[in-house]
Order: structure tokens, then sequence, then C-alpha cells
């Protein structure tokens, strides 16, 4: 453990999150000069609400990239907690907090079964995953009647949820309450991967499983237990994409897991395992985020965003590598 | 401590050994269980081929629509239904998972005309990918009944009849309602103006012949009144439109199509043309674009203030947005008369009567008449 502290990759996080967070400020800053409406409050507010699905899946794959594994569902069982949930409170009248649990219970419950299929069935997590991101996308569809789904609306007496990510007084005034959610969230998901027995096991066995195997640690458990915390925080984030765009349509969320993905690489985690960073995450979400919202503010139609993100995940990623060759 | 060493040794080898057995035993299971779901598979797949012999005796029509997940082809479902039973007819509807996959669409329609229905009902997605699936479907002599957006360019002798809504009319209709709203704040602007034409795809004929529609017929007003247009965004659109291409007129027209079928990238693109300042109108052609720019705008808050919303089709969020003033208005198609028509052709197409094409047409509402019987019987929750 004490050698896992001193590990030079482990120190270099600390610069790998000043740059990203240079580089987050720095394309903030060139949007708004090449744009003054993009540096408004409600596009801002507009970044925070692209941020919230893919901040919480960020959270929640950051503990599994750990490992050194993946969880490529995370994309489609936030699609399919939402689609259940909001069909259960639109189709069949279940009260809304009863939803919101079960919104995101539908996430944990995937969490599991990617843990016992990778941890005690012994099957690669990308292929482990793969088959649940089917899974989740068919029934999803299957339950649904293959419809779609749209959440209650605000005006609604059970509208009540969606205060918890943005809160529009009379005066027309936007609360961006999420985004204190998702801090508060990214907060303590830090202190659990950094200060408790369960993330510094998790950090451990994504950097020497055998070694972490053969000091006595129940590794199974702690690999489960990270597929969990993946699993559950893309049932929040399916709530969050659910209060936020409302619609939800069967067979689509495939893909939103590479923008997880991308946002956590970004921070600074390293995609073999043993190092994970949730402020770096955090960081990469927010880069991610803010191309998503800036790049149609320069006048970039989609598929150039789509290049645009693309570039930066490379260049973000090889100056890591880079530097971290140097010191080496 | 050598000792500790070993016994930390043996444990790990026997815990090894162990969860090596349990993991073969576990996929053991795993065989079993696919093997499981795969004789249910076939199960039901014979069951599926009964169910069609049995309706061969009767008379069975396949409707492959574009999807099943909006309350638009559930519209179209309840109509095809009802001509059905009228008809005495076994009807069979599908759709592929989202309005973007064509790939499956493409597997749909083939698996129909392996079972040699009596007629196939088909709306497509991408007409040239479905090209082989209709030539077969000719070869062995299935009519096919375009519906909803049809199947345009088929090959000729194809299809037989469409019962469709005029969608290039429907977006003139969408234009000539939207016009008198707009028309003052044009000629009254002493800068150049921009209305926004969001679009889900730009491969489905529906979605492009009603933005073009909108587009021409609010080109030709604009331009009766002596003001200049021009055209820009999508590159489909843009080279497919009557109007000039470029970046400066007096109305600039701004098309956007999001890369995929999502929300939050349709909601992105109705928030990237609400951010432009000279924006004064969108229109938004189909369902989902309109549920895109009304959650779009709650950030912003422009619709019904300074910009004018106009969409297509209903849907809650739609009826609500109009009954606020969000939204100025939307155009409804007859769904249920879609269905409905779509069946009657089939069943006559296939006795072997001729048939000709029916405009199912399209309606402007707006807050003063969505609740009249007219209206309110082609929208939908």
């Amino acid at each position: 453990m004490e050698k896992l502290k001193n590990n030079p990759l482990i120190k270099a996080i600390g610069t790998q999150r000043l740059v990203a967070l240079l580089a987050l400020i720095v394309i903030y800053l060139a949007f708004g000069i090449m744009n003054p409406r993009f540096a408004t409050y409600n596009t801002m507010v507009n970044i925070f609400d692209a941020s919230y699905y893919i901040g919480f899946m960020a959270i929640g794959i950051c503990f599994v990239i750990a490992t050194g594994g993946i969880d490529l569902s995370i994309g489609t069982v936030l699609t399919m907690s939402g689609l259940v949930a909001g069909y259960l409170s639109v189709n069949m009248g279940f009260p809304i907090w009863l939803v919101i649990i079960i919104c995101i219970l539908i996430g944990t419950a995937f969490g599991v079964i990617n843990g016992l299929l990778v941890a005690k069935m012994g099957l690669p997590p990308f292929i482990a995953t793969l088959g649940t991101m089917m899974l989740s996308k068919g029934i999803g569809s299957i339950i649904t009647g293959a419809q779609s789904v749209t959440w209650k609306s605000g005006s609604d007496p059970e509208g009540w949820y969606r205060a918890i990510f943005k809160i529009k007084t009379e005066s027309g005034l936007l609360i961006p309450t999420g985004f204190l959610f998702l801090i508060a969230a990214a907060i303590v998901m830090a202190v659990v991967m950094n200060k408790t027995k369960a993330g510094r096991y998790i950090l451990s066995l994504g950097s020497n499983k055998e070694a972490t195997r053969l000091s006595g640690v129940n590794v199974d458990k702690y690999l489960i237990i990270a597929y969990i915390i993946s699993g559950t925080f893309a049932g929040i984030a399916g709530l969050a994409y659910s209060t936020i765009y409302s619609t939800l349509l069967p067979g689509g969320g495939a893909g939103f897991e590479m923008d997880a993905i991308a946002g956590v690489v970004i921070g600074g985690t390293s995609m073999s395992g043993g190092i994970g960073t949730i402020a770096g995450t955090m960081i990469g979400v927010f880069i991610i985020s803010v191309l998503k919202t800036g790049l149609p503010f320069v006048g970039l139609q989609t598929h150039y965003q789509q290049v645009a993100t693309g570039l930066v995940i490379i260049v973000a990623v090889f100056a890591d590598v880079y530097r971290n060759r140097r010191k080496s | 401590m050598k000792k500790n060493v070993w016994g930390v040794l043996i444990t790990a080898a026997m815990m090894a050994s162990l969860t090596a057995g349990c993991a073969s035993n576990s996929s053991t299971n795993e065989v079993k269980t696919t093997a499981a779901a795969d004789s249910k598979t076939k199960e039901a797949g014979t069951e599926a081929a009964t169910e069609a012999a049995k309706g061969k005796e009767d008379m069975t029509v396949y409707m492959v629509a574009k999807g099943f997940q909006s309350q638009y082809w559930q519209a179209v479902y309840k109509g095809a239904q009802k001509a059905a039973g009228e008809l005495g007819v076994h009807l069979e509807f599908q759709g592929p998972d989202s309005e973007s996959d064509i790939a499956q669409q493409v597997q749909m329609m083939n698996n129909a005309v392996q079972m040699k229905p009596a007629a196939i009902g088909l709306a497509a997605l991408d007409v040239s990918a479905l090209n082989d699936s209709i030539k077969s479907s000719q070869d062995a002599k299935i009519p096919i009944i375009g519906f909803d957006s049809g199947v345009p360019d088929a090959p000729k002798g194809a299809v037989v009849a469409n019962a469709a809504t005029d969608n290039y009319k429907a977006g003139e209709v969408a234009a000539e309602n939207t016009y008198p709203l707009i028309k003052d704040l044009i000629a009254k602007s002493s800068k150049s103006v921009r209305i926004g034409v969001l679009n889900q795809d730009a491969t489905s004929e529906s979605i492009i012949s009603r933005g073009l529609g909108f587009i021409d017929k609010i080109t030709e007003l604009i331009k009766a009144d002596g003001k200049t247009v021009c055209i820009t965004g999508n590159d489909k659109f843009v080279t497919d439109a009557k109007t000039d291409k470029g970046n400066s007129a007096d109305v600039i027209l701004d098309v956007a199509v999001p890369s995929k079928v999502e929300a939050s990238l349709m909601t992105t693109d109705a928030q990237t043309i609400l951010n432009k300042e000279d924006t004064i109108c969108i229109f938004a052609s189909n369902q989902k674009t309109g549920e895109g720019l009304i959650t779009g705008d709650e950030n912003l808050g422009r619709l019904g203030k300074d910009v004018i919303g106009v969409a297509f089709d209903s849907g809650t969020m739609i009826k609500d947005a109009i009954k606020s003033g969000k939204l100025a208005g939307a155009v409804t198609q007859a769904p249920v008369e879609i269905g409905y028509q779509t069946v009657k052709l089939a069943v006559a197409a296939a006795k072997g009567e001729s048939v000709a094409d029916v405009d199912t047409g399209s309606q402007w509402y707006n807050k003063d008449n969505m609740d009249s019987s007219e209206i309110s019987q082609n929208l939908y929750d």
C-alpha cells in the first residue's frame, strides 16, 4: 500500500488535473470570445443540463475503470431505467417518489449482474457488459412495448421531481440544483474512493489483482462493489436524463457511455486500472459538456462536433502518456 | 514468517481451485440457459409460422412501420386494427426499435416477404436500402401499399398504391399558417432575421419532404413581399431546397439535423438556434423535434415571447405548449386514417381490385381550434 502511494503515476495526477482544468477554462473562454452569447448565464445552465447524465455515469464508471475493467452497459441502462420508471409513472400511475427509487434500483440491479458476471463467472468485463448492454436495450423496449416515454411535465402535480435538477422561479430565474447534487455526489464518491477501505481495495486490485488477492483481500467482493457503484450511478443518470430531456426513446442510449468514458479518461484515470480520480473525472465531464454545448455556437454541425471531441480525447490522453513516459 | 507465506499460498491455491470449480460450474449453467433460450425461440418461431399459416386461409396483411416508439404509430396501428376487424383479416404490425434503425427495418421487411402474406404495408425509412426486399416482394407477387411517407422512388409497379400524408403539402400548410405570424416582424426589421427549421434526420422521405415543403413555401411567400431569402445548415436540405444558398439576406433559413435520433441531441439543436439573437421563428418538422424545441427553450424562455414556435404532430408536451402559448400552432396528420386506409387498400389489392393513392390529409391547429372534434380525433397524448 505504501508503495502504491509513492507511485509516480499517482503523484502525476495532480498535474494532469491542473492541465485539464486549464484546458476547460481555455475552451470555455475561447467559445465565449468567438460568440459572446455563449458566455451567458442561461448557456451556463445549458452546459450544466448536458453534464448531469454524463457526470453521474462518469462517477460510477470511474470505479470500474479503476479496477482495470470497463462497463459498456451504462448508456443503455440509463435509457432502460428512464424508460421503465417513466412508463410506471405515466402508464401505471406509480407515485413519483417510488418511481425515482425504482429508476435508481434498476441501475443497481444491472450493476449486481455485471459484478457477478465479471467477478464470479470470470467473464471479461468488455464481454459481460456488452451482453448486459444489449439485454438492457432489449428489456427496456419490451417492457414499454417499444414506445417512447415522456416523463410528467413540471406543471403536473407530480412534476416536483424536476426541482431535483432545476428550479425555475416565478421571475424566470434558473437555479441549477442538479449541479449542487452532482458536485455533492462527486465529493462523497471521491472520499469513498480515496479514504475508505472499499475504495482503496478497488484501486489496489486494479493495480495488481493477484497481489491484492494474495494479501488476503476478498477481491471478488470489491470487484462486485465497483460494478454496483457503476450501475447505481447509471440509474441516477437515467433520472437526470429523464428530468432534463423528458423523452426517452427505446433502443436509445448506446453511445452515452462513451461520453462518460471520455470524461473519465480526460480527467486522468488510467484505463489499465489502479488509478481513479473523481475530481479529474468531473473536469473531464465538463470539458465534454462545454464542447457539446459550445461547438454549435461557433457554427459547427453535429458531425464536426464528433470529430472535435474525438481529437480532444486523443490529445488529452496523449499529453498524459507523453508526460509519464518522460518522467519514467 | 516463511510458514505464513506458505499458509497464504496454500489458501490462495485452495481458493483458486475453488473459484475455478465455481467458474466451470457456472459456465455449464450458462450453456444450459442459452440452450433453453434457443429452444424457446424455436417454439416461438413455429408458433408464429402456424399462426401465419392459419391466417393465410383468411388473409394476412403485414404492416412494416418506421417505428413503434411514438404515439403517432400507435394511432396508425389503431386505425389499421379497426380496418382489419371490419374486413376480417389478420394483421401483423411491426416496426424497428428506433427510426434510425434502417438495417432492422430491412430485416423486418425481408421476414414479412418470407411469410408470404396477402399484401404488405410499408413506411420506408430508407428507400434505397429496401430496394432488394421490395424487388423480392414483387417477384413473390405480394402487392405493397405505401403508408405514412410511403415508398417514393420504388421500383416501378412494386407499390400499387399509397395511403399517406402528402408531406410536402403538409410542410406547405405549416408555412402558409406561419407566415402571417411573422410577416410584420420581417417587414419591420432593419437587420436580417432567422427562421430555424429542425429536422429529425435527412434520410427519411417524410421528414425531408416536410422540411422542404416548409422551406420552399416560406421562401415563396417572403419573396412575394419583396424580401430576399437564403438557406444555410444541413447539406442535404441546403442542396435540395429551391432557396438560394448563402449566409446573408433579409431572411436566413437555418436548417439543423442531429447526428442521431436522441432527445439530448435534438434539444441541443434547438438551443443552438434559439441562442442566435436574430431568430424570430422555429419550425420543428415532427413530434420529437417539437419536444426538443420545447425542452431546449426551458432555460432560454424565448418561445411565445420573441420567437414563434411551430411544430408537427401532437403528444402531451406539444399540446400543452400550444395551450400555454409557447407554440403558435402545429400541423397534424390523420394517423388513424392512414392506418385504416392502408389495410383497406391492402385487402383490395390482394383481391386484385384496382387501387389508387389516397391522400389522408393534414390540418393546421392552434389553441383556438384544437378542441374541435375535427382536429381532436387526430391528436394523441
